[in-house]
């Protein structure tokens, strides 16, 4: 057979086709064993590669697309517990607030009962000063009379020592001694 | 100078006075005589400056007491200061005078005056001080104007004050 197909093709012009639209059998049979040789060679090497790739890009997509549902999963609880968050700032804003108000009275109520106080010690140390002043106004005075006195009284006294007066403190001490035994 | 040098000074000007008869004035006149020194700052120390000439310190003793006091008076003071004994004066003078009351069995009585005391009153005065103390006392007068008036008596370890003084200085420490 093979033989009647070359003697055939032999006899032919290799350069002019038997059909306007397919080509030669041979040419069909060629091609066509060809194709299936190429496609079982690409299916037998280049399938196994392929499908691999396959995989690798489907496992590649699930893996990216399980990283988004878990990045949304993450972004949806942060913004949970963001807005939980806002709930507690606002929650803690106001007990803060509270709490400062409560301070502050009891800061103002402090502050004036330690006005108070002061106010009291500082009357009660001005009227010791006060007392203790005019104590040693009391004194100073007094002293300073002492010592005017201490000063004046000799000098009087030598004044109005007249010579009988001298002579009389003179019989008074003779008459004292004499009777005093 | 040691309490032997002086009661050896006060025994040999006692021996002197009372070889010259007149102890009793010279008593008196030294014991003023001391007193005055003891009282008279300037006095004290030009007779005590070893830097004056000792015949200088005697010509003013002589200045001081010539015609003032007797001779004998004069000449003791002067012995003790030409001897370069000024210093012990007082002290000299205080033991002659005890020396001489111990002679007479009299205690000496010390009195401080503002003004002299008559004859009489000197009299009366050592009448009562025996009576007071049961001593006979040989008085010894000391003008002395501080006392400003009245007296202060010191018989050995006894003091009898009434001066004004001492009651101004009562009185100032009373105040």
């Amino acid at each position: 057979m093979i033989g009647r197909i070359v003697s055939q093709l032999a006899s032919e012009d290799p350069t002019v086709t038997h059909n306007w639209l397919l080509p030669e059998t041979a040419e069909i049979i060629y091609g066509g064993l060809s194709s299936l040789l190429v496609f079982g060679l690409l299916y037998k090497f280049a399938g196994p590669v392929a499908k691999k790739a396959m995989a690798a890009r489907t496992e590649r997509i699930q893996k990216e697309l399980d990283g988004a549902a878990q990045a949304r999963t993450v972004s949806e609880s942060d913004a949970a517990e963001i807005r939980k968050a806002l709930g507690d700032i606002d929650t803690e804003r106001s007990r803060l607030l509270a709490e400062a108000d409560v301070d502050a009275a009891a800061l103002i109520a402090d502050g004036r009962v330690r006005i108070a106080s002061e106010i009291a010690d500082l009357e009660s140390k001005a009227t010791a000063d006060l007392t203790a002043a005019r104590g040693r106004g009391t004194e100073e005075l007094r002293a300073e009379i002492a010592l005017l006195a201490s000063l004046a009284v000799p000098s009087v006294v030598q004044a109005t020592l007249t010579d009988q007066t001298k002579q009389e403190l003179i019989e008074a001490f003779i008459a004292s001694v004499g009777a005093s035994r | 100078m040691s309490n032997a040098g002086i009661e050896a000074y006060a025994r040999a000007l006692f021996e002197i006075a009372q070889a010259e008869g007149n102890i009793d004035v010279v008593e008196n006149e030294l014991f003023r005589m001391a007193r005055a020194f003891e009282s008279n700052e300037q006095l004290r120390s030009t007779l005590t400056d070893a830097t004056i000439p000792s015949e200088r310190r005697q010509g003013i003793i002589d200045q001081l007491l010539g015609g003032k006091a007797c001779n004998t008076t004069t000449q003791l003071v002067s012995l003790v200061v030409g001897s370069g004994r000024s210093r012990e004066l007082p002290a000299i003078i205080d033991m002659l005078v005890k020396r001489a009351s111990s002679e007479k069995k009299l205690e000496v009585a010390e009195v401080r005056s503002a003004v002299e005391l008559t004859d009489d009153q000197h009299k009366r005065l050592a009448a009562a001080l025996t009576i007071a103390t049961g001593k006979q006392v040989s008085l010894k007068v000391v003008v002395d104007p501080t006392v400003m008036g009245g007296l202060v008596a010191t018989v050995g370890d006894e003091v009898i004050d009434d001066t004004v003084r001492t009651r101004l200085e009562q009185l100032k420490s009373r105040i």
